[in-house]
């Protein structure tokens, strides 16, 4: 008994001593991450981890197929650029992928003639007029 | 009465041609005169080839360029990193995002075709994104342009499940202008591409070191700094990840040329005097720091951190 009321004595008194030591406020370089946001005003990195946050963005995410900590760890490798232009249009960017789902047949006919001319390259079956 | 109908027909299809896409200008004007530096052709037979399955050409292409930048990353590693399944496609930032968090140094290049053809003739395999189709049925592709032909007027792609694919300049070019020239390169850190613009290039450094940490972003930083002297963050770049990497000496030695450079920088000046003070100059540390606190602005708490720093801590 007396040792175990020794040690919770010597826990607290190093806890104590431990917290005492730590310094308020950090004294660290300015990254040049920084600089660069501060130059160009953007906090697009902050606005979208706290868009992720909600619960809205969160279950559009799941219907799109990715899990919360995927898309964290995806926006923290953003530049502020990309970031910006990712929260602008997540809808509406060009993801590549081949799916050519629904084509009407009148489209088909004109991709076969335009890829024949060289314009396009939608058929591996086609060869191009303009060699 | 047929060659009439083949007549008209050709016609039709000429004059729908002009009406949809032009002429394919960049290639006519490159095949017309090639600069002097460009070889006549080009082949980086080394570039690995991954079949793309359904839908994936983000993933198989980017794992075709990682490995040319020595990365071992395959296509389904790299599904949980870039593809979007409601979407079919992965994303362009995310492209880049996920070759910087496999350790590469990724950054797009601009949308001509004579900056494409000099990065595959510097040995640099271009990850492209292409419209196959047309702007109002777009059917978005990506590939890798790992050669060229000027005399035959081709470019050489891994394309989807077709390890070589010549396609004629002219086509590449109206599919890839039709994603608005969108390019990019991945390389091992230290190396650039050849035709990087420089603000592109800031931003690209600083999004690598976010994603692998400061001192993992010393070579980054240096050949960036290298090409591009003048540049601030690029400087303050090379001193905080030679810091991180334990190299003090180094530190001071690149915030003293970023506070020669802007001397009305407070990040620069206070860097400068951190770097200082663990090098043990502390006066030295303490006059730049007390000038950067004269400066006023936005930095005013980090630099007074600084201060603190020097005037209570002594230097271990």
């Amino acid at each position: 008994m007396k040792h175990l009321t020794r040690l919770f004595v010597f826990i607290l008194t190093f806890s104590v001593t431990a917290l005492g030591v730590i310094q308020p406020a950090q004294a660290a370089l300015i990254g040049a991450g920084d600089v660069v946001a501060a130059a160009s005003g953007q906090e697009n990195r902050a606005h979208i981890a706290a868009m992720l946050e909600r619960p809205a963005v969160q279950a559009k995410l799941q219907e799109l197929g990715i899990g919360a900590d995927d898309a964290k760890a995806r926006v923290a490798a953003l530049t502020d650029d990309e970031a910006a232009a990712l929260a602008n249009k997540i809808d509406s960017l060009p993801a590549g992928g081949d799916g050519v789902i629904g084509a009407l047949i009148f489209i088909f006919l004109v991709l076969l003639v335009t890829d024949i001319l060289g314009l396009t390259k939608v058929f591996p079956f086609t060869r191009s007029v303009r060699r | 009465m047929h060659v009439r109908a083949r007549r008209a027909l050709l016609a039709g299809m000429a004059a729908l041609a002009a009406m949809l896409a032009g002429c394919a200008t960049q290639t006519a004007a490159l095949l017309e005169k090639t600069p002097e530096d460009l070889p006549a052709r080009v082949e980086l037979e080394a570039t690995p080839f991954f079949a793309q399955e359904r839908y994936q050409c983000g993933p198989a292409a980017l794992a075709e360029t990682l490995a040319a930048a020595g990365v071992g990353a395959t296509p389904d590693d790299l599904v949980p990193q870039v593809y979007v399944p409601a979407r079919e496609g992965s994303l362009q930032p995310e492209m880049l995002a996920a070759a910087r968090r496999n350790g590469t140094f990724a950054m797009t290049i601009p949308p001509r075709l004579d900056a494409l053809l000099a990065e595959v003739a510097a040995g640099h395999p271009v990850l492209v994104l292409q419209n196959l189709s047309l702007q109002w049925f777009p059917i978005w592709h990506y590939a890798v342009v790992v050669g060229y032909d000027l005399p035959r007027g081709d470019i050489v792609l891994r394309s989807g499940t077709t390890r070589r694919m010549a396609m004629s300049m002219s086509t590449f070019e109206h599919t890839w202008m039709r994603s608005g020239g969108w390019a990019m390169v991945t390389l091992r850190p230290g190396h650039l591409p050849r035709t990087a613009e420089e603000q592109t290039a800031v931003a690209a450094a600083v999004a690598f070191e976010r994603a692998n940490g400061a001192a993992a972003s010393r070579r980054v930083y240096s050949a960036a700094a290298q090409r591009w002297p003048q540049n601030l963050p690029l400087l303050l770049g090379v001193g905080g990840s030679a810091y991180a990497a334990g190299d003090r000496a180094a530190a001071v030695e690149a915030f003293s040329r970023a506070a020669a450079l802007q001397p009305d920088s407070a990040p620069a000046l206070n860097n400068l005097a951190f770097a200082l003070n663990a090098v043990g100059r502390r006066e030295e540390a303490r006059a730049t720091a007390q000038k950067a606190l004269l400066l006023g602005g936005p930095w005013q708490d980090a630099v007074r951190d600084t201060l603190r720093a020097i005037d209570e801590l002594p230097p271990r």
